[in-house]
């Protein structure tokens, strides 16, 4: 229970709510519970069975706010300059304090004159949606909880470095070591900037990172265990050696060039292409090689190849009837999150010491609005009726997007394209989007989406996971410029609390402030927890049968 | 007559200013009840690192349409961090792993497309990224309209990445486990 708290918190009830509590239980919210009505839009109110407008006991009238007392049941207005005859009713019987607000069905205390909560109300009042009646909620999801905590461990245990194989760099003068590893520029071998940035950011995410680095992916074994000479995994696992050998001269990806045109034969042309179809064609073959060699029979939910384990993530999807309320929920699985630019003016206040007139003050976007964007809900177009079973024919519907299983790496995907079908061109959307440093994917989690759907009770919602892995840290931004047809394209790495931009061969650092300022298209983060430790921290990697540069020290480092 | 008529305007507009002033009180409780909630269940924890990952972009954004500030993203390279230049094409020279000719690695690309065979170009494949072959057409360095796990009829949002949403059908799925 305690788990639950860390994504929102159960406020201390008041002492009248207390007092309330001991005195009479749940009874008053039972009873509340039977008035409850609600409507797709209206959310959760309090209706009379008999008259449709409460009316309050004092006065008959209707205006204002109304309450409904929990002891008696007794309705009565408050107009808040004029006369508060809900505060009346408190004060003229005793013990009467905790009221029901009739509009939104929330607990008011009249003598703190402050909004109360109580875990017990709002499961009386989710369970009006039947929610509690299955198996009970706890249990429901409970059981939940403790699988899906444990395939989480799983997916990420060994792609932690491992300590007890400690092994120290072997002395090359071309390293210059007071340089991050695995820093190195790589040639543009004809319009390869797209396939240059990509391999860049893959070079740093740190599951992937160590999954090579650590020789998970053994070209030898590769070889005696496929008579495919084709292997994109061996392919990238020679550029990651080539990376982390310590030499700074740029490197040519030439060979998995090759191996990459020979694998995806729509793709395979010199021309300029686009990073992220590259990213997700790549992911795309990788997982196909491991899923032929080593991981027969699996589907992608649970894909244990490593481009699944490190990127993949699970969407929801809930499609809701906008007549009863009834929702179809499907889950499927992502490689990555394409975003929509969201549109927002920028106020004053985030100016500092700027006039701002109206010609500076462009619109701007920030990753937050996208994402806001990505799981608001979404009135489909009345053309697009589906069949609700509730209503038994087709309506009206509401979709919403939330995510339901974060991955390890998250890469974010800018639409930074507008297609005009009338004119029939797509032209490049330019605006500055603000992404930040670190990132808490939280509000955008299926079980918070969900949550606020119902009013955010407080109440067990399914995947409410005591997620600690919500919280991103960027390390990767892919940037382009130029327009649609062509341009080029830049990553900009974080090592180690420096940025550093890597344009093809050339490798140099750049100030936070840059980096703020840019145009980005791909956004690459990884779980805070998994790169609290980077290469360097561990101070040595592990063993490498190969032997390249690596060399054997017994013990310590 | 013209005076019954106006008694009746002022009326009219009076009620109507009643009723919206309802109407804009209820709402505005409704956002106070609401925010309340959030706030008092810690809901809106990042609040202040938000604000202070704003406020950072936006000065670093000024700085950057500053014209008095040196355009450093944009200034040609002299030596990188380890002290190296590079040529505006690449000269490494290394063998084709097809055909075992010595090439440039600037050229190495246009090289492998007519080394591996034209065929290999602008054909159109039925693999997993079909949308992809379309875009081919229209190619350009960035401006997919889709991506192989997105494919859907809206080109906006990201779906759900399964192809049968129009044939979605509702059921009573709220607590549902996975």
């Amino acid at each position: 229970m305690s788990q639950r708290d860390l994504l929102y918190i159960t406020p201390k009830p008041c002492r009248h709510l207390v007092e309330y509590k001991i005195k009479n239980g749940i009874t008053g919210y039972n009873v509340i519970q039977s008035y409850i009505k609600s409507g797709f839009y209206s959310g959760k109110v309090i209706k009379n069975a008999r008259s449709e407008i409460p009316r309050c006991g004092f006065c008959c009238g209707s205006k204002g706010r109304l309450y409904v007392c929990l002891i008696c049941l007794e309705v009565s207005c408050s107009l808040f300059d004029e006369s508060n005859h809900a505060l009346l009713h408190t004060q003229s019987e005793y013990g009467h304090e905790i009221a029901v607000d009739v509009e939104r069905a929330e607990l008011y205390c009249f003598s703190c004159c402050d909004q109360v909560y109580d875990p017990d109300f709002d499961k009386a009042v989710m369970c009006k949606y039947g929610l509690g009646l299955r198996n009970g909620s706890n249990g429901v999801v409970g059981g939940e909880l403790r699988y899906s905590k444990r395939k989480r461990l799983d997916f990420g245990v060994d792609l932690f470095l491992r300590n007890d194989k400690k092994l120290v760099w072997d002395n090359d003068r071309r390293s210059k070591s007071c340089f991050p590893l695995g820093l190195r520029g790589l040639n543009n071998l004809g319009n390869t900037c797209f396939m240059n940035s990509v391999l860049q950011a893959l070079l740093h995410a740190p599951p992937l990172r160590n999954y090579f680095l650590s020789d998970q992916h053994n070209r030898e074994a590769c070889r005696k265990r496929s008579s495919d000479k084709l292997c994109l995994p061996c392919d990238m696992d020679v550029i990651f050696s080539a990376a982390f050998s310590g030499d700074r001269s740029p490197y040519s990806p030439a060979q998995f060039l090759s191996s990459w045109w020979q694998i995806s034969e729509n793709l395979a042309s010199y021309e300029q292409q686009d990073a992220h179809e590259f990213l997700i064609s790549m992911l795309d073959r990788i997982h196909e090689k491991e899923v032929k060699t080593k991981y027969p029979n699996k589907d992608n939910v649970n894909c244990h190849c490593i481009a699944h384990r490190v990127f993949s993530g699970l969407l929801r999807s809930d499609v809701t009837c906008t007549t009863c309320g009834f929702t179809s929920t499907t889950y499927d699985p992502c490689m990555d999150i394409s975003l929509d630019l969201n549109t927002s003016s920028c106020s004053n206040r985030d100016l500092p010491n700027k006039v701002s007139k109206p010609t500076e003050c462009t619109a701007s976007s920030t990753l937050g609005g996208c994402l806001d964007l990505f799981t608001r809900p979404e009135k489909l177009g009345s053309d697009q009726k589906l069949f609700c079973q509730g209503c038994q024919e087709r309506r009206e519907s509401v979709k919403q997007m939330s995510i339901r299983k974060l991955p390890l790496v998250l890469c974010l995907h800018i639409k930074r394209f507008e297609h005009s079908f009338v004119r029939k061109m797509s032209k490049k959307i330019d605006r500055h989007l603000q992404f930040p440093f670190s990132l808490d994917m939280t509000p955008y989690l299926s079980s918070s989406v969900v949550r606020k759907r119902f009013g955010n009770r407080i109440f067990a919602f399914e995947g409410d996971e005591s997620d600690l892995s919500t919280k991103f840290d960027v390390f990767a931004v892919v940037t382009h410029s130029g327009m649609l047809e062509s341009g080029h394209y830049v990553t900009y790495l974080r090592l180690k609390s420096h940025w550093y931009k890597c344009d093809d061969a050339w490798i140099t650092e750049v100030d936070e402030e840059v980096v703020r300022s840019l145009q980005t298209y791909l956004v690459f983060y990884v779980q805070k927890t998994l790169c609290t430790k980077s290469v360097e921290d561990v101070g040595c990697l592990p063993l490498s049968p190969r032997g390249d540069k690596f060399v054997p020290i017994s013990g310590c480092c | 007559m013209s005076a019954l008529n106006q008694d009746n305007l002022s009326s009219n507009s009076q009620l109507a200013s009643t009723f919206f002033e309802e109407l804009l009180d209820s709402v505005i409780v409704d956002v106070a009840s609401e925010s309340h909630r959030i706030a008092r269940l810690r809901l809106d924890r990042n609040l202040d690192e938000e604000e202070e990952e704003l406020r950072l972009s936006a000065e670093a954004r000024a700085k950057a349409t500053d014209p008095s500030n040196s355009c450093e993203a944009n200034s040609k390279y002299v030596v990188d961090i380890f002290g190296q230049t590079h040529p505006s094409v690449a000269n490494e020279i290394f063998d084709c792993m097809n055909c075992g000719r010595s090439i440039m690695a600037g050229r190495f690309a246009p090289h492998l497309e007519k080394c591996m065979g034209k065929g290999r170009k602008a054909r159109p494949k039925s693999t997993r990224s079909t949308t992809a072959a379309q875009n081919r057409q229209t190619r350009s360095n960035q401006g997919s309209t889709s991506s192989s796990y997105s494919n859907t009829a809206s080109l906006n949002r990201l779906s759900n990445g399964s192809p049968n949403v129009g044939g979605n059908e509702f059921s009573n799925g709220i607590a549902e486990g996975l």
